[in-house]
């Protein structure tokens, strides 16, 4: 399997209890920076990301979000293009995943095409295009989109991307939401007729279907805890994967975990209860709920759904107030020595089926040091358990970079 | 009361569109357009339909059952030239044009645009403006909690009339069922008021040319009470009614009184 090393980009010295009164996203004031400190929390993201592909990770993944305290990423290619380069430079094999720009938030989608061709070219076609329709605090309160056209934007700017990056001659574009009378981008992403195209989202069976329908990848993310929700979300996807006709090729699922490794299970939870806790709380926790869906942005029947349902609560919606037992005991973060963290991770990666796993090991406060010890851990001790995980069955990974394949690159 | 409200469904847009519409009363017509939350059947309309014929449309995308219907009015020009379109098969001939907060900027626009469509025009405390120095929290209350919401539209949100306007159903099912439509209706609205309600109305409002009324309440926390005089300096010869203790609803914080000056310049 592949493994890829996944950071967001918090300001790391979050004042005590912030999310007892403010936000972290859209309204979060500034006043709480110290210039210095954003400085170096921003750079450590860098550097860290740098460790991870120096360390042996494949790949190297960031995602955006504007005006948040959390992810301090308003444009994630800008950071990818650095490790990009950088990467390069020393001849390190990374693929860079974008998990991206949204398509959903955009008013500029043929940048995004731009940008992410660009990045195509320098990192010598290693880029995993990343086509998220965008939170809707993101797209609807940042970006102050109408939430009913979320995902109408969302479609029209993906097909305008893939036609943007493949059609040899220039075109006009009339659609609905842009209008372009020449389009001809320069350069086009050297993964012809695009690069690998990974979807996150929550799992509703409208984003699996056009996610399988499409031949993409379905990336879910933990922070509702795998224990809660990921049963429900995987065996729904698969099933709708066998309905479709896709074969159940773990490669066609990416997962992002967060994890915390250290000597021994005792030392972990010393090292690191602490900055996961005030992470989730003063992070997702203070998303307020509301701003998640702005009228409009659901449909009516999923809302409905939503509130009569009867499956599992994830953790979302708790992480005002979680606790470390709550954050280790749903998964939400998966935290010991290597050998503990190992086996929980195979064990869940077994029983889903993810090929393309993703580990987050940066949290809120963590100081460099301490995230670059759980990288190098985490590489040392147990990547290398996890990389053969799917080496038996024999599946080939079409959903990942095709570096090796294309003439010229290092 | 004026009876019974019957619902008819017209066929506008090139038959794309099947606005609902709810039908009361008798006497000359009147064209009601709603606020943000969609259409609720209420007392002022039960006053309004003793003296003339209230034709309620309600928002596309907001009739139960139908709520893709929005997806049909690509922009508020369209949306524009549907309740025009609307007004003309129905055959209604020069109906009076009511509307409230969100459906005072769709009244408003459709004099504007259309100006020998209404005979006269009642605002109550119409969206459709900004003023730099009195900001619209329209993002404010539509992303933030429900249980907030009623500050922003009643001075008085213990009334009868406030808390009759929020009540959901006791049973999960139906109350499920009722939050789901209710926040639709709101994303159904706002596709053509986000994040600012300002259309270019301003540069339009010259070409109202029939009576209008405009009523105001003095606290309204939505759309700041200096926005009457604004309407009122914009449309030549309106009138406008400013209310004490009165929030944004004004037929609810203030239900006798703003009844008065409405039927008053109804009647005249």
């Amino acid at each position: 399997m592949k493994v890829s090393l996944f950071e967001q980009v918090p300001y790391r010295y979050m004042p005590e209890g912030f999310e007892n009164q403010h936000n972290s996203v859209v309204t979060a004031p500034y006043q709480v920076v110290e210039p210095a400190r954003m400085t170096e929390s921003l750079f450590s993201a860098y550097a860290e990301l740098m460790a991870g592909a120096r360390a042996g990770f494949d790949g190297i993944c960031v995602t955006e979000h504007s005006q948040s305290s959390y992810d301090i990423s308003p444009n994630p290619t800008l950071l990818a293009s650095a490790v990009a380069c950088a990467a390069r430079a020393e001849q390190l094999d990374v693929a860079i995943t974008v998990l991206g720009r949204s398509l959903g938030k955009t008013r500029e989608p043929l940048k995004i095409a731009e940008e992410y061709a660009l990045l195509d070219c320098v990192s010598g076609g290693r880029l995993i295009a990343g086509f998220p329709v965008g939170l809707s605090y993101d797209a609807n309160l940042n970006a102050s989109l109408p939430a009913v056209e979320t995902r109408e934007r969302y479609r029209e700017h993906r097909e305008l991307i893939l036609k943007a990056w493949s059609e040899p001659r220039p075109f006009p574009w009339n659609g609905r939401f842009e209008k372009y009378g020449q389009v001809n981008i320069w350069p086009r992403p050297v993964q012809q007729p695009h690069p690998p195209i990974w979807i996150p989202g929550t799992g509703s069976p409208g984003t699996l279907r056009d996610i399988l329908q499409q031949d993409y990848v379905f990336v879910y993310l933990s922070w509702d805890g795998p224990k809660l929700t990921g049963r429900q979300v995987f065996d729904r996807y698969w099933e709708l994967a066998d309905e479709l006709g896709r074969d159940r090729n773990p490669y066609r699922l990416a997962f992002l975990q967060v994890v915390a490794v250290s000597e021994t299970d005792e030392r972990a939870e010393r090292e690191y209860a602490r900055h996961l806790e005030a992470h989730y709380r003063s992070g997702l926790g203070a998303i307020p709920h509301t701003a998640m869906a702005v009228p409009g942005y659901a449909e009516p029947a999923a809302i409905e759904g939503m509130l009569r349902s009867t499956g599992p609560a994830g953790m979302l919606s708790r992480m005002k107030t979680a606790t470390y037992a709550e954050i280790v005991d749903s998964q939400v973060a998966i935290v010991g020595s290597p050998a503990t963290v190992a086996d929980q991770i195979e064990a869940f990666v077994r029983e889903f089926r993810i090929g393309n796993l993703l580990v987050m090991l940066q949290n809120g406060s963590m100081p460099r040091d301490l995230t670059e010890k759980n990288i190098s851990l985490f590489a040392g001790e147990v990547l290398p358990r996890l990389r053969p995980v799917w080496d038996a069955e024999g599946w080939e990974n079409h959903w990942w970079p095709r570096a090796a394949a294309i003439e010229g690159a290092v | 009361m004026a009876g019974a409200v019957r619902d008819e469904t017209v066929e506008v847009w090139d038959s794309r569109l099947r606005l609902h519409v709810k039908i009361a009363g008798d006497g000359p017509p009147l064209l009601f357009c709603h606020p943000l939350s969609g259409l609720a059947w209420s007392p002022l309309l039960d006053r309004l339909a003793e003296r003339h014929t209230v034709y309620a449309p309600e928002h596309p995308g907001t009739s139960p059952g139908d709520p893709q219907a929005i997806r049909e009015v690509q922009t508020y020009w369209e949306l524009l030239l549907s309740y025009e379109e609307l007004v003309s098969k129905l055959g209604l001939e020069r109906p009076v044009g009511l509307g409230q907060s969100f459906g005072g900027m769709v009244a408003a626009d459709l004099a504007a645009s259309f100006p020998p469509l209404f005979s006269s025009l009642v605002l109550l405390s119409p969206l459709g403006l900004w003023l730099d120095d009195a900001p619209i929290p329209l993002m404010e209350m539509v992303s933030g909690l429900p249980s907030d919401v009623p500050k922003y539209l009643y001075a008085h949100p213990d009334s009868e009339a406030a808390r009759a306007a929020q009540a959901m159903p006791a049973d999960p099912a139906q109350q499920a069922k009722a939050i789901a439509q209710a926040t639709w209706n709101v994303g159904c609205t706002t596709k053509f008021a986000w994040p600012i309600a300002d259309h270019g109305l301003g540069r339009r409002l010259h070409r109202v040319q029939v009576p209008t009324l405009i009523v105001w309440g003095r606290e309204d926390a939505l759309v700041p009470v200096g926005y009457a005089k604004e309407f009122g300096r914009r449309i030549a010869g309106s009138r406008v009614e400013v209310l004490d203790d009165c929030g944004h609803v004004v037929q609810a914080d203030q239900p006798e009184r703003s009844w008065t000056a409405i039927s008053r310049f109804l009647a005249s």
